[in-house]
Order: C-alpha cells, then sequence, then structure tokens
C-alpha cells in the first residue's frame, strides 16, 4: 500500500523536538525522527515507553552468574571430586569470581544482542528510511499525512515555525 | 543543561558539519608521512617481537632468565603492567559515563581502543609463558574424553582467565556499539568499498530517535557493568599473587592496591597517547588543555593512592611480626634489587607530586614526561612485586637472582610494537573521536549557537 | 620386591638351588576380572595404532627367572673405589639399572655412596674404549696378544726391568695373577700408586708395629673420635664404611614428647590425634648419649663440617697437636709453646684418656713421622685391637709413596724395559717433567690397561681396554678375610677384556676371568673355614650372598711393638706460610668418575660448586688479597702454577689455599655440549676444554712420593672471572645483615639444633616456641584411610654425603643439564642437601638438611594450579601428573621449599647409550613441564603389588625410598604413617620431630629429627 509522507529537515535539535511535540499536540502522527546524535528528552516528545532491555539484562546476568556457580559445585564436589590442597571439596569464595565474570558477560552481550534485534540492525541490513545528512549535522522528522482534516497546510505551517529548513513530500 | 557559566567542552564554535568533518577527513585522505614514520617504528618492533617469541616457543621456556626461584619474570610483569594500561579506557568510557562526566566524550572512544589492544598485549603474555603453549585450550571446562577432567576452579589462574577474556570481550562489544553511529556516519560521506564495508559494519544504522531510546539505554547498561568489571578484573589479577603463601604476595590490600595501580598507569597511558593524538592528528580543538587538566588531577590522585599502598605494605610488615614478611621489605628497599625499587618510588610517587601545580598541569611537555615516567614507574613496581618476592623467599638455601635475556626484552618491545600498531591503524581507519557523543555536547557553553544553526539553515 | 625377600643370585646361567617365588595365593574372581579387563583392555588398544613390523625372536635358550619387566637382584661387589663396599645391582630386562647397598654386607650395611650409586652412567659411557690399540692405531686382541707376548719374551730373555702400575688392587685373585705374571720377568715388580693414597700411614705402621697395613678404623666402637685432618666421612678410603661406624656413635633413642602433646601438629596432619595415642617406641630410651667428635683441620671439609668440636689448624700445625695430645696422654709436659689453645687440647687428653679403649685418632697427614706420632698416641690410648683393627686390617690402601720415585728415577735413567699401567692415568697425576716424557717415549713396551684413553694411554703403545666392573667377574678382600665377589649384570658391550683376563693371557695362562676366579677360590679361599662341604656350595652360596666372611679365621698375630714409648719432646715445628693442600672430592675421588656426568653435576656436599674445581680460600684471605668469589687466580709454587677461579670458603684457614684433584682429565672435553644448545648456552668445560683443571703441575714428586701440601705459595690475581656453577648462591650463608629483621629467628624456624647437656635435660630443646593452630581453617573433608606415607629425616645421623642425590637421580630419570644450566639455578634434582653456616665465618658451625617435596597435606601448589596438574592422592602423595601438566609454573612460585622442578628445555638426552640407565618404571619429562620427588611412588606400587600377590600387608620398611635405601647414615626412614607401629610413625611422635616451616600450616608429611651437637 502506499502512503504519502511528508519529511522536514531541521538544524537544530531544539527545533526538531519542539516541532515533534507540537505535531503531535495537533494530532499529526510522527512516524520517526532521525539525527545525529541522541536528542534530549526526545522520546518524551515522541512519546515513546521505557524500554524492556533492562530486564533482558538483568536475567541473562542472573543466568550466567547461578548458572556458573551451579556448574562449579557440581565440577568440584559432585562429577569429579578432587583432593586440591586439603581445601574443602565445594568451596564458595572460590567460586565467586568465575561466576561474577559470567554475569557480567552473560548480561553484557544478551542486552546488546536483543537491542540489535529489536531494532532490527544487523549486517547488510539496508534502512527502508534513510535521509542524506541524518548521520551528519541534519535533524530529520518524518509525518504522516494520514493526519487530521485540516491537512498538510497546517502541517506545513508548524514544521516552518519550527525553522524546518527543508520539506518534502514522499510517497512510500 | 548548558549554562552560561560552563566554559566549553569543545572549542572553536565548531558546527555539526564541522565537527564530522574534522573527524572524518583525517581518515579518508593520504596518511601523513609522520603516520608512515610511526607504523614503520612500531610494526618492526612488532616483528622482533614476533621473532623472539617464536624462538622461544621452539627452544623453550629457558631461553628466559626464569629459575627454580623466580618462575616468573618478565612475562607477568608484562602481562600486569598491559591488564593496568587497559583499566584506564574502561573507567574513562565507562566510569566517567556514569558520573556524567561529558569531557569524556572526546577521548573515550580512543581510551577504549587502548583498552582493546592493551588487553591483547597483556593476554599474549599468559599465554606464551606456559611451558606448553600449544595446549593452552586446558584452561577452558569444556567436555572432554579424559572423565572428563574439568578445570581447578580454585587456582587463581582460571579466575584470571575468566576475567581477562570476559574483559576482553565486553570491552570489544562496548567499543563497537558505541562506534555504530560514527560507522553509520562514515559510511554515508564514502563511495565505492569504503560504503560497502562501513554499510556492513554500522548494522543499517539510520539514527532513528527509537533505535537512539534503546541504544542509550543499552549503552548505559553497559558502562554499569563494565564499571564492576574493570575493578573486579585486577582484582583477581592482584589474588594470583594474594592468595598465594609467599611473602610479599601473601597480603589482603592487593586488590584496592592493584586496582588504584591499573587507574595510574591507564591515565598515565591515555595522557600519553593523547597528547600525542592532538598534535599529530591537528585535534587541538577536541582536546583541549581541560581534558588534560582533568586526566592530570585524575592522575596525581591516583599516585598518592599507590603511595599510600606501598606506605602500608611496609607498615604491616613491620607490624605483623613476620620475620619472613620483614625480611621481604627489607630486601625490597636495601637487597639486590633495591634500585628497581626506588625506581619505581620515585616515578610514581615522587614525581606526580609537581601535578599540584596548575603550572604544570598546563605544560604539556611537562605533562607528556610526567606520564611516561608513571608508566616505567608502573612497569617497575609489577617487577618489584613479582620478583622481589619470589628470589628471596623463605629458606635461604634456594635463593637466587633474577636476570632476564635478550629474549625476554625483545618480547617486551615486541608487546609494544603490536600495540602502538594497532593504535596506529585504529587512528587511520576509525573515527578516534565519538562524533555522536561530541555532537551531543556541542553546544555546551556556546550560548549563540542557535543565531548560527539560522544562518545555515537559510544558506542550505 | 621387598628387601626380606629376594633371593641373590650369581647369574643368569648359572642360577642354582634357588626355590622358586612361593606360588601366589588363589586369585580372587574380583582379582581375575579385574585381569581379565586390563589385558582385554590392553589388546583393544593395541589394535588402535598400527605398530611397525619388527622381527621379535624368543630367547634360545630362556635364561632361568628371567621375566620381561620382572626386575633381577644381583648381589655383588661395588668397583667404584677400594672400598669394596657390598652392592646389590638390579637388572631389568638385561640392563643394569640401579645400585643400591647390599643391607648384608659387614662393611657397608646397605650404604652406598654416591660414585657407587652412579656406576651405571659410567657402564653405559658412549666414550668408552671399544676395542685394543697398537701404536694408536685400532687392533685386534689376537694381534696385540701376539705383539705384547712377543715383545715380553724378548724383554724376559734380556732380564730387563718390568713394571706393573696399579692402584691398590683388593682382589686377591688379581693380585695373584700379576704376580704369576711377574714371575716370568727376572726383574719384575709391582708398584701400587694411588694418588693422595695412604702410603705414610702403611709406611708408620711398618715403623710401629712391623706391618706395612692400613688399620680397619672401627668407628663403631669408639666414643671419643679425633680426626687430623682426616675427611673420613668424605674421600678417605672407605666413607662409607666409616659412616656406617659413625652413625652408631649419631644415634638417639626416641623420646616420647613435644608433638605428640597437640593433635593439630601432626605432619600430613588430618588432627586424628592417633599418633598421640601410639605405643611408644619398642626399644624404651636407653642411655642418652653421643660419641664425641673433634676435628682439627685446615680446610671445611664433610667430617669437619659434621664435628662437635672443630678446630681450624694450619697443615703444618697437624703432627704438633698429636705430638702435644700423646705427650699430654702419657703425662708427659711438652716442650715449646702449646699448638693453639692448652687449656683445650689438655682437656681433650684428659677425655682422650679417660675413654681408654673407647677412643681413637685418625690422621689423613702423608707425613710419616706424624702418623707415627697418631700411632704411638693411639697405642698410648688403648687403641688397637679396640677401636683400631691390626688382626683383620684393611687392604683399602695398599700404595707406597717409595716405589713410585724409585720408578720415575728407572725410567728417566732408561733402566726400563716393560711398563704397564692399569687402572690408574700414571703421568696424568704426574707433574709435567719433559725429562720424564722423553724417557717414555724409549720404553720399548708400554702398555695401558684401563677403560678411558687417558694421558698414558695416548702414549702408550699397547692399548688395553679394561672391563666395567659391572661386566666382569672379580673378588675383592677390602677387609683381610672378608671376601667378596663382583660378578657381572650385563655382558661386555664392546670388545673390551678385564685386566683379569689381560695378564693371564700374557702369562700364558688364558682363560675366562670365572674361571680365574674360581681355580683361586678353590685354592686359597675355600679352604680357609674348616668346614667341610662341597666347594660348588661354598661357591653358590658366596655368589648368592656377594661375600663370604672369614674375618674370624685371619690368624690373630701379635702385634710387634717397635715404639720406644719416651715421646720425642721436641715438638715438630710449626710455619704459617701460605699453603696449598691438595685433595679429592666426595664426588670424583679418582679420575676414572671424571667422566660420569652424575657426578660431576652433584653438588659438592659444602661448597656446592659442580663441574669445576677450584681454588678455596678462607674469607680473611680473600679481603687481604682484594679477591671475591669467582676471579681467576694465579697459583704459582716452587716449580709449577696454574689459574682457577676462587672459592671463598667460611671454615677454611686463612693460610691455606685448596684445590681439588682429579679434574681436568683427559677426555673430558665431550662435556663441552652438554645441556642445552641455544643461542646463549655456554659450553660447559672451562677455558682449557675440559671439565676443571688438572692440578699436577703444581705436585711435587720427592723421594717420598708425591707432595700433596706445598708451602710457599704466592696468589696472584688474574683479572678475569670464570662464575663457578654453585646450587646455592654462595655468598649467602645466612639472611644478610642489611636485610635482617629485627630479631629474626628464620634459621632457627627453618633447621633446629641443641646441646646433649640441653636435650638430655628436655627432650624438645631446641624448638624455637610452639606454635598453636586452631587445627582446622576449614572443614576437612578428607579423610585419609589406608596408607598415608610419610619419611622423617634424621639431622642427627645426616652427614650431608649427597649419596641420596645420586640414588634420587639414578631411580628417577632426572635429567643433567649442563654447567651453563646450573650458573642459572635450573640443576634438577629431586632432593638436594641444603648447607647453612652459623656464627661467624672464620669458624662456623655447619648443618646439612636434605629438603625435598614434603608432600604436604595442605599442599599450596595443588591449589594454585589451573589444570588440575598436581591434586593429592589417597595416601597422602602429593602428585605431579606430568601429562597434564601445562607449565605455567605457578606451582613452583607457590612453593615454601622450593623443590619443584621446571623442565626449561628439553633435557633429555639423545646420547642413546646413556639413555640405556634410565629407568622404565619413570616416565621420562618433556620440557615445559613441572617435575619434583614422587616420594618414589613407582617403589611404593611395586611394593603393594608385590604385597597383594602375596596376600599380606604391606610390612612395614618393605618399601624404601631410593634415597632412603642407600644412606650410609641411615638417617630417613620413610613408611606409612596410618599404622601407630612403623618406625617412621614412631620417629614422628620422638621429641626431636620438628617440620620445616611449621608456621605455614601447610602440614608437611616430611619430618625432621633436630640435630643435637655433644658439645662435651
Amino acid at each position: 500500500m502506499s502512503r504519502r509522507i511528508t519529511v522536514a529537515t531541521f538544524v537544530h535539535q531544539d527545533d526538531v523536538r519542539a516541532a515533534t511535540a507540537d505535531l503531535r499536540q495537533g494530532g499529526f502522527p510522527v512516524l520517526d525522527v532521525y539525527s545525529p546524535h541522541p536528542i534530549h528528552a526526545m522520546d518524551e516528545a515522541l512519546g515513546l515507553r521505557p524500554t524492556r532491555l533492562t530486564w533482558v539484562c538483568f536475567l541473562c546476568g542472573a543466568v550466567g552468574g547461578l548458572g556458573m556457580l551451579w556448574f562449579q559445585h557440581w565440577v568440584n564436589a559432585v562429577q569429579w571430586p578432587l583432593n586440591v590442597g586439603g581445601k574443602p571439596w565445594n568451596s564458595l569464595p572460590a567460586e565467586a569470581p568465575v561466576a561474577f565474570e559470567m554475569l557480567v558477560l552473560l548480561a553484557a552481550f544478551g542486552s546488546v544482542l536483543a537491542c540489535l534485534a529489536v531494532c532490527r540492525l544487523y549486517p547488510g541490513r539496508t534502512p527502508r528510511d534513510w535521509y542524506q545528512g541524518a548521520t551528519d549535522d541534519r535533524y530529520v522528522l518524518e509525518v504522516d499525512e494520514a493526519g487530521p482534516a485540516s491537512g498538510a497546510s497546517e502541517m506545513v505551517a508548524v514544521l516552518r515555525k519550527h525553522g524546518a529548513v527543508q520539506i518534502q513530500e514522499l510517497v512510500r | 543543561m548548558s549554562s552560561p557559566l560552563r566554559p566549553p567542552l569543545i572549542a572553536g564554535h565548531k558546527s555539526l558539519a564541522d565537527v564530522t568533518r574534522d573527524i572524518c577527513t583525517p581518515l579518508e585522505g593520504r596518511p601523513s608521512s609522520w603516520w608512515w614514520a610511526g607504523l614503520a617504528v612500531s610494526a618492526s618492533m612488532l616483528l622482533v617481537g614476533l621473532v623472539s617469541v617464536g624462538y622461544q616457543i621452539a627452544w623453550g621456556i629457558g631461553t628466559w632468565g626464569l629459575n627454580k626461584t623466580v618462575g616468573w619474570g618478565f612475562d607477568i610483569t608484562n602481562f600486569v603492567f598491559w591488564i593496568g594500561i587497559g583499566h584506564a579506557g574502561t573507567l574513562i568510557s565507562a566510569v566517567l559515563f556514569l558520573f556524567r562526566q561529558q569531557w569524556r566524550t572526546s577521548v573515550n572512544r580512543a581510551a577504549e581502543a587502548m583498552t582493546l589492544f592493551a588487553v591483547m598485549c597483556a593476554g599474549i603474555f599468559p599465554l606464551i609463558h606456559m611451558g606448553r603453549p600449544w595446549l593452552f585450550f586446558w584452561f577452558a571446562p569444556y567436555p572432554n574424553a579424559r572423565g572428563p577432567l574439568w578445570i581447578n576452579f580454585k587456582s587463581p589462574l582460571v579466575w584470571d582467565f575468566f576475567a581477562i577474556s570476559t574483559y576482553f570481550l565486553v570491552s570489544a562489544l562496548f567499543w563497537y556499539f558505541g562506534l555504530l553511529p560514527d560507522l553509520a556516519t562514515l559510511r554515508d560521506r564514502a563511495v565505492g568499498w569504503r560504503k560497502k564495508l562501513c554499510g556492513v559494519l554500522c548494522l543499517g544504522w539510520n539514527g532513528s530517535a527509537r533505535t537512539w531510546h534503546r541504544y542509550e539505554t543499552v549503552y548505559l547498561l553497559l558502562a554499569g557493568l563494565a564499571t564492576p568489571l574493570v575493578f573486579s578484573v585486577h582484582t583477581i589479577v592482584s589474588m594470583d599473587f594474594a592468595t598465594s603463601v609467599i611473602p610479599g604476595w601473601h597480603t589482603t590490600i592487593f586488590p584496592p592496591y592493584f586496582v588504584a595501580g591499573a587507574i595510574f598507569s591507564g591515565l598515565a597511558m591515555v595522557l600519553t597517547l593523547m597528547l600525542i593524538a592532538r598534535k599529530t592528528m591537528r585535534l587541538e580543538a577536541y582536546l583541549t588543555a581541560r581534558h588534560v587538566d582533568a586526566m592530570c588531577q585524575l592522575m596525581l590522585a591516583m599516585g598518592c593512592l599507590v603511595g599510600l599502598a606501598y606506605g602500608t605494605e611496609f607498615f604491616l610488615a613491620f607490624y605483623s611480626g613476620n620475620p619472613y614478611e620483614q625480611f621481604v621489605f627489607l630486601n625490597r628497599a636495601a637487597g639486590p634489587l633495591a634500585w628497581a625499587y626506588w625506581t619505581m618510588v620515585t616515578c610514581n610517587v615522587l614525581v606526580p607530586q609537581v601535578l599540584w601545580l596548575k603550572a604544570a598541569r598546563r605544560n604539556f611537555a611537562l605533562v607528556f614526561a610526567v606520564s611516561i615516567l608513571v608508566n616505567v614507574g608502573m612497569w617497575f613496581e609489577r617487577f618489584v612485586i613479582i620478583v622481589t618476592s619470589l628470589h628471596r623467599d623463605y629458606l635461604p638455601s634456594s635463593w637466587a637472582t633474577y636476570v632476564p635475556t635478550l629474549i625476554e626484552l625483545t618480547t617486551l618491545v615486541g608487546s609494544f610494537g603490536l600495540f602502538f600498531t594497532c593504535f596506529l591503524l585504529f587512528c587511520r581507519f576509525v573515527p578516534v573521536i565519538a562524533m555522536a557523543e561530541v555532537k551531543g555536547v556541542l553546544d555546551v557553553g556556546h550560548e549563540t549557537r542557535r543565531e548560527d544553526a539560522v544562518v545555515t539553515g537559510e544558506a542550505a | 620386591m621387598s628387601v626380606g625377600e629376594k633371593h641373590y643370585w650369581k647369574s643368569v646361567a648359572q642360577r642354582q638351588g634357588v626355590r622358586e617365588e612361593p606360588p601366589a595365593p588363589g586369585v580372587s574372581r574380583r582379582g581375575f576380572l579385574e585381569a581379565a579387563g586390563f589385558t582385554v583392555s590392553l589388546a583393544a588398544l593395541g589394535g588402535c595404532q598400527r605398530a611397525p613390523v619388527r622381527e621379535a625372536l624368543p630367547y634360545v635358550a630362556q635364561p632361568e627367572g628371567a621375566r620381561p619387566g620382572r626386575p633381577l637382584r644381583f648381589a655383588t661387589t661395588c668397583g667404584g673405589c677400594p672400598a669394596g663396599c657390598g652392592l646389590l645391582a638390579t637388572v631389568r630386562d638385561g640392563r643394569p639399572l640401579k645400585m643400591e647397598g647390599l643391607p648384608e654386607h659387614p662393611l657397608s650395611r646397605g650404604g652406598l655412596c654416591a660414585v657407587g650409586q652412579a656406576l651405571p652412567l659410567g657402564l653405559y659411557d658412549s666414550q668408552r674404549l671399544t676395542a685394543p690399540r697398537q701404536n694408536g692405531q685400532p687392533a685386534t686382541w689376537p694381534e696385540v696378544d701376539a705383539a705384547i707376548r712377543d715383545q715380553l719374551a724378548r724383554t724376559a730373555a734380556r732380564g730387563g726391568r718390568v713394571r706393573v702400575v696399579t692402584p691398590t688392587i683388593t682382589s686377591p685373585t688379581l693380585r695373584h695373577a700379576i704376580d704369576q705374571f711377574l714371575k716370568q720377568f727376572p726383574d719384575g715388580r709391582q708398584i701400587t700408586f694411588d694418588p693422595l693414597g695412604g702410603s705414610a700411614i702403611l709406611a708408620a705402621h711398618e715403623q710401629t708395629h712391623g706391618r706395612r697395613v692400613l688399620p680397619r678404623y672401627r668407628l663403631d666402637r669408639a666414643r671419643v673420635i679425633v680426626s687430623l685432618d682426616a675427611d673420613f666421612l668424605g674421600a678417605w678410603y672407605s666413607p662409607v664404611e666409616h659412616t656406617v661406624g659413625w652413625r652408631q656413635g649419631r644415634t638417639l633413642p626416641l623420646r616420647a614428647g613435644g608433638h605428640a602433646a597437640d593433635a593439630t601438629h601432626e605432619p600430613g596432619g588430618k588432627g586424628d590425634g592417633q599418633h598421640a595415642a601410639g605405643p611408644e617406641s619398642p626399644h624404651d630410651p636407653g642411655p642418652i648419649d653421643l660419641a664425641y667428635h673433634v676435628q682439627f683441620e685446615s680446610r671445611m671439609t664433610l667430617t669437619g663440617s659434621n664435628a662437635d668440636r672443630r678446630y681450624v689448624v694450619h697443615p703444618s700445625v697437624i703432627s704438633a697437636v698429636a705430638a702435644w695430645l700423646w705427650q699430654r696422654v702419657l703425662g708427659v709436659r711438652p716442650a715449646g709453646a702449646p699448638p693453639g689453645d692448652a687449656a683445650q687440647l689438655d682437656a681433650l687428653a684428659q677425655r682422650l684418656r679417660d675413654s681408654q679403649g673407647q677412643a681413637l685418632v685418625l690422621c689423613g697427614s702423608h707425613d710419616v713421622a706424624t702418623q707415627v706420632i697418631v700411632n704411638r698416641l693411639n697405642d698410648a690410648l688403648g687403641a688397637y685391637g679396640q677401636t683400631l683393627d691390626l688382626d683383620a686390617p684393611s687392604r683399602q690402601r695398599q700404595d707406597n709413596a717409595a716405589d713410585l720415585a724409585a720408578l720415575v728415577a728407572d725410567l728417566k735413567a732408561g733402566r726400563i724395559a716393560g711398563l704397564i699401567v692399569a687402572g690408574v692415568d700414571l703421568t696424568y697425576y704426574l707433574p709435567p717433567d719433559e725429562a720424564l716424557d722423553a724417557a717414555l717415549e724409549n720404553v720399548p713396551l708400554t702398555i695401558a690397561i684401563g677403560e678411558h684413553l687417558g694421558d698414558f694411554a695416548g702414549r702408550a703403545r699397547f692399548v688395553c681396554p679394561d672391563q666395567h666392573p659391572l661386566e666382569s667377574w672379580l673378588d675383592a678382600e677390602p677387609v683381610a678375610g672378608l671376601f667378596s665377589i663382583r660378578q657381572p649384570t650385563i655382558s661386555p658391550l664392546a670388545d673390551t677384556r678385564s685386566a683379569l683376563e689381560s695378564f693371564a693371557a700374557w702369562s700364558g695362562r688364558a682363560a675366562s676371568a670365572l674361571e680365574l676366579v674360581q681355580a683361586y677360590w678353590r685354592e686359597q679361599v675355600f679352604p680357609r673355614p674348616q668346614a667341610p662341604g662341597e666347594f660348588q656350595a661354598f661357591w653358590d652360596r658366596a655368589v648368592q650372598d656377594g661375600f663370604v666372611d672369614l674375618t674370624a679365621e685371619v690368624p690373630r698375630t701379635e702385634p710387634v711393638r717397635r715404639s720406644a714409648d719416651q715421646p720425642r719432646t721436641p715438638l715438630p715445628a710449626a710455619s704459617d706460610e701460605l699453603t696449598l693442600v691438595l685433595h679429592p672430592t666426595a664426588a670424583i675421588p679418582d679420575a676414572r668418575h671424571a667422566h660420569n656426568p652424575w657426578l660431576q653435576e652433584l653438588p659438592d656436599p659444602i661448597t656446592k660448586v659442580t663441574w669445576d674445581n677450584f681454588a678455596a680460600i678462607s674469607p680473611r684471605l680473600a679481603e687481604q688479597q682484594g679477591l671475591a668469589q669467582d676471579d681467576v687466580v694465579q697459583i704459582t709454587v716452587a716449580g709449577g702454577s696454574l689459574e682457577l677461579p676462587v672459592c671463598i670458603q667460611p671454615g677454611q684457614h686463612e693460610r691455606v689455599v685448596a684445590v681439588a684433584l682429579n679434574y681436568g682429565v683427559p677426555g673430558t672435553q665431550r662435556f663441552a655440549k652438554v645441556g642445552p644448545q641455544w643461542f646463549q648456552a655456554r659450553p660447559t668445560v672451562g677455558a682449557g676444554g675440559r671439565v676443571g683443571v688438572n692440578a699436577a703441575p703444581l705436585v711435587a714428586l720427592t723421594s717420598g712420593g708425591i707432595a700433596y701440601v706445598r708451602g710457599g705459595v704466592q696468589l696472584k690475581p688474574t683479572g678475569r672471572r670464570q662464575r663457578l656453577a654453585t646450587t646455592q648462591l654462595h655468598d649467602l650463608l645466612e639472611v644478610p645483615a642489611a636485610t635482617r629483621p629485627p630479631g629474626s629467628e628464620a634459621r632457627q624456624a627453618l633447621v633446629q639444633e641443641t646441646t646433649l647437656a640441653e636435650y638430655r635435660r628436655d627432650p624438645t630443646a631446641g624448638a624455637p616456641h610452639a606454635h598453636h593452630f586452631d587445627g582446622q581453617l576449614w572443614p576437612d573433608d578428607h579423610p585419609s584411610e589406608g596408607h598415608r606415607w610419610g619419611m622423617v629425616i634424621d639431622l642427627n645421623r645426616c652427614s650431608g654425603c649427597s649419596a641420596c642425590l645420586i640414588a634420587c637421580q639414578s631411580e628417577n630419570n632426572v635429567p643433567v643439564v649442563g654447567r651453563d644450566e646450573v650458573q642459572r639455578h635450573r640443576e634438577m634434582h629431586w632432593i638436594r642437601i641444603d648447607r647453612y653456616y652459623a656464627g661467624d665465618e672464620a669458624e662456623p658451625e655447619v648443618v646439612h638438611q636434605p629438603m625435598l617435596c614434603q608432600h604436604c597435606a595442605h599442599a599450596p601448589c595443588e591449589t594454585v594450579c589451573p589444570v588440575l596438574a598436581t591434586v593429592h592422592s589417597r595416601e597422602g602423595l602429593n602428585q605431579q601428573v606430568y601429562n597434564r601438566c601445562v607449565g605455567t609454573r605457578y606451582c613452583a612460585n607457590n612453593c615454601p621449599y622450593k623443590v619443584r622442578r621446571f623442565n626449561w628445555f628439553d633435557y633429555a638426552h639423545d646420547d642413546t647409550l646413556q639413555n640405556l640407565a634410565l629407568n622404565p618404571d619413570v616416565t621420562v619429562r618433556m620440557r615445559g613441564i613441572m617435575e619434583k620427588c614422587s616420594f618414589c611412588v613407582q617403589r611404593i606400587q611395586e611394593g603393594k603389588i608385590e604385597a597383594r600377590r602375596r596376600g599380606i600387608a604391606v610390612a612395614d620398611g618393605a618399601i624404601q625410598a631410593a634415597c632412603q635405601q642407600s644412606c650410609p647414615g641411615d638417617a630417613i626412614v620413610f613408611g606409612d604413617l596410618n599404622d601407630p607401629a612403623s618406625r617412621v610413625a614412631q620417629a614422628m611422635r620422638d621429641a626431636r620431630r620438628f617440620t620445616v616451616l611449621e608456621e605455614l600450616n601447610v602440614r608437611p608429611s616430611v619430618g625432621y629429627l633436630r640435630k643435637v651437637r655433644n658439645e662435651g
């Protein structure tokens, strides 16, 4: 299905953030904003829910740490106990370091991979929406024209008000 | 967030485009003759190292100066030294990030790269110091046909194995994750194969706000994980010694002492590289006097911490009433290797004291010299801890001396070769400064920004 | 195989009348299944790899009792030196591998010195002569014999003088054969030449007792021993015999108390405290007493280091001391100044007089007059017949210094028609002399008989390679009436012929050595005992036992007393000029053994120097002359000079320079390439291309034989340095003053000692202070059932002779690493003798402490190994798993005793012949892995298997560690700590027992018994 979207380009992060906020108040569905660096408070402007990746991180960490603790106990005391320097078969303090390292390792990789997955970032991916300058010095805002009836003119006005240096329509 | 009272983080009214240009152009143009010269030197050092390691593996550890009493010498000294270097990288990128120290943005990329390369150098030594290095994989607990015979989780070396490998992987991940937006920037500027390559590497980054949103969260998580990691790694390294029974090793202050020392040496190395980079790569605007100043203050603090540790060791030896412990420390200060000990004290404790003076901190030549000396001193700290504790331990009958052989020296040279080769290549092919982050803090302290923006906007 | 249960066979071919092993008890089903399972799996494994096709020929005639892999043990006699100790040779698959002491032997009592232990490497020596030579060209025996007989016939016809030069020959058969040989000539004589021999003692006894003999020293009967420059424990005639006697006087009964109190303290301690409840030692504590041993000497010898009282005197003072003591014993007031502290000398004299018949004075002087005085002194002490045996005298030295002088004179005058030198390198020992060299050229017939191409063999017309003691039949009579047999344990490796056979052949009675020995025994030995019987039975018995003790049959002769009992009043003059003293070393008592790498790398018991000889001087002299350790110095005496590195020796007289003989031996160039040849490796030989320097240029040939003590020495620094390879850093006697913490007790804790008086009062005297642990730092879930192996070493009976080092090296395939590696502190010996000095440098006290893996129950090495390559066995052994080790060396770093040894290079030598000496029971370690003492785990297993085969429990003492087996001092006890009645368990409960570095609470399984000095 083809739909028409308006793409506005800004040169300052404050402008694009303000524009985004206004448009959404006006009921215009802002699809996304592309910027060379994270824009402060943009998530509120776009009304994004806080991500749940922190939970992924926590779970991976838990699995890594506890799993390694169990594994060491199993190796030291259960599967093949060996008398090492007369130490007890299973000595918890000695097992802490390795368990901690595995905790960190799994947590780190788990959360990053999860993030890439939910962002659909992967090698060889060609982004559907990609704008020249969005990784350099331009802030690009995408609005769906399927907005309120009052229509395009008002949206353009809002964009102009906030100092969009370039506005164009795309059909996708 | 920006207030008129705050001095700018980035000097000289840079615009976003300037940032991109300044940082990307060096990568796209032809390398300077300086760069070629540097690469030639470091690569040949690396070659020397490779040859000597090859010879050592062909003949045996006997080609080192070790003996029945001193089982570790240059090998583990270099290992701990490099690991320590690595830590400042993580500290700057992760810890300062958590503390919202925005001045870090200019240095964190380079610092993280340094961490990676330092850990690579460090990792080599435990490998080649083995009598039978080709069996290194026996350190890993993998199912095997020997029982299966697992590994000794009570051994600090095993903890080391896990700590170092985790540290390397997580640092690499952290570094690469931070690199994604900049790779996208490169992709958008480049043409031809470079474009393709960066396209693949940046995983199709397009700067969407939704991605940024998650990206920042995960970056924060990584920083949160890397911070305890950096402390745990050197704590575990220190346990190689602290859990032994050898006087001079068997002491509980080692973990904090080692971490402090690690950060100390790491900062020194960062400073060294920073000062070189800002000169050779014309990044004065990004690596300002303010950065140097902040680093110097940190370094001074760490220097004092290490000094405190040295004092504490002696006090404990005296206070313990343990004759062996007492002997070891007297032997460090007055024994045959006293010269090493006093080199260490001079370089690590006395020299950094000049940094109390603001003038000194502003004098880059002086700061450079200090940073070099601190690196030397920290290398000797590890040497003193390892060798002077071993060479005269309990039974006088087995006391011995340790004299490094040529092979050991060239191996050390080789590790520096590896480090600088990697670093030069990094300067050449990767944005040495995190553009995305710098752009984020660009308008700190520049109130005129908005007008500029409008002007540029109309121009466009 | 347990010592108690073994049969001694004379030879595989002639084994007779020996009962078979008792049949093994019925195999249990379990045992059968195990065996079957093993066989099957083995067969299966065999199929896993394609083996190269090889012809396997069975024995044409299966030797009786030879079972593949099963060791045979032969009782024989050590041929290392004339001491003639009993030898128990272990032969495996036809290869003699391990030499051990013969427990029943009357002289050595199961002890064996380093030289004896090292025999196998002398046998598997690729540099030995392999065929006779004529005028420098290889020849065959028939050719050589024909030529020689022809020459001899002409000489006999012309009535020319024939001289046979040999070292002391204790073999009656060989002596007989030589006599027979010399009978062919009108003027034929045998000349016995021992470098540093006993000629003076023999001559003195001729004067005083009318018999030219060496008395047998019965140290076991002596309670007061005064030694004047006699290194009787080290390298003096019969060290093992002497040590065995000496140890009687150093033995203390076990006493309860001390550690037995606190259970937590048990070594290898499991805190079960059962030892505290164990029975008391079987023989109840008898009189607590020690022999009193006083040593007067000019250099620090092994014997002096063990003396209760040691006086450092100038060599020229020795005879004065003897005279003084003699006159005081007789109650005469000597004229002239006392040689030393008169009060102490008089006290000593008093003490000697009080112990009439229990006193013994030994003297190592080469001066006849001095020895005469000593004999008179011993006479006055009633030593003869008690502590000195002249009735059954020793035959271990028979040399006659005067003969040698005469021979050289004859040679120079061209009066010698035939010169045969057998078993000693004559010209190597003589000072360089062109006239003599020229004269030798003109001797019509010169024959060299020996194992190596020495200096004389290089000049001789004919070279007749002798056989190694382990290759040939011979006998020995080290002490009159004690006949022992030396039987071959392997057929000759090369085309060699024993000296016995050669002489027989040249006398026209060619016969095999066995025939000759048997013939002699049939005529001379068999008739001695009046007991009737069959000769064959007598012979078989003798061969099985290895010896026949007929000392009782020796006719008692009333000694002629030619001694005028009035002492000569004036004391011999003493000087204090700088004097050179030449001496043998315990490791290389004669040049033959210089070809043995084990002995070359054996650290000298005192200086710990390997692979070199040196000029030992006192710290004081070094100071005066501005010399430091390793400085090369030029030593000049009248007639000669040479350059040697300096070794600074505490406890040596400041006007004495001591140099070891038997170095710089021709042929030692071979050692240049010992050890790894990497690019920074330095050769193992010295500047001269040989190991050490020959000291012959410093001796002088006088009418009274060779003078080994020379006055008027000059030392000149050359400015060069040559690093000596020492296994202990030489400048570190103790914790250096600069770094000694105030009130440090370090040494006390390491090696403990006390005095007899103290010990009588308090059995635990000498313990620094009691350590009290709460016992357990962590829950102990390692109960020790079954065996728990442990060891106790009695410092009181350890003389530091270092025989155990070679025993261990030979048993455990410990490699030789060469001088460079030793200089880099990488010697591989699993057991070492730590030598500590105490007190001032001029007159230090010395302690020897054998140090080996302590097999700690809480072993620090085990905890740190990442790959579980060293773990603890159920039987308390600290095991090193070679094929799991990756070589991080962390264990060695963390070992408080530093007893772990790392294979820095591939030390396994490629000398295939030498590799025949490897023990197949023990892995040869590759490079890059750690190794250490295993408590001879292979012997433990062998003992357990044997016991199981017989269906009996492992008897205490049935399993012996290699170091323990051959210890002449019987200082080492090994066994099961879990058996409260075992010797080792009892010794562990002894009040003298301490463990090194107790305060670390690593709980070693090795205990030490405190040294007790009898300070009079």
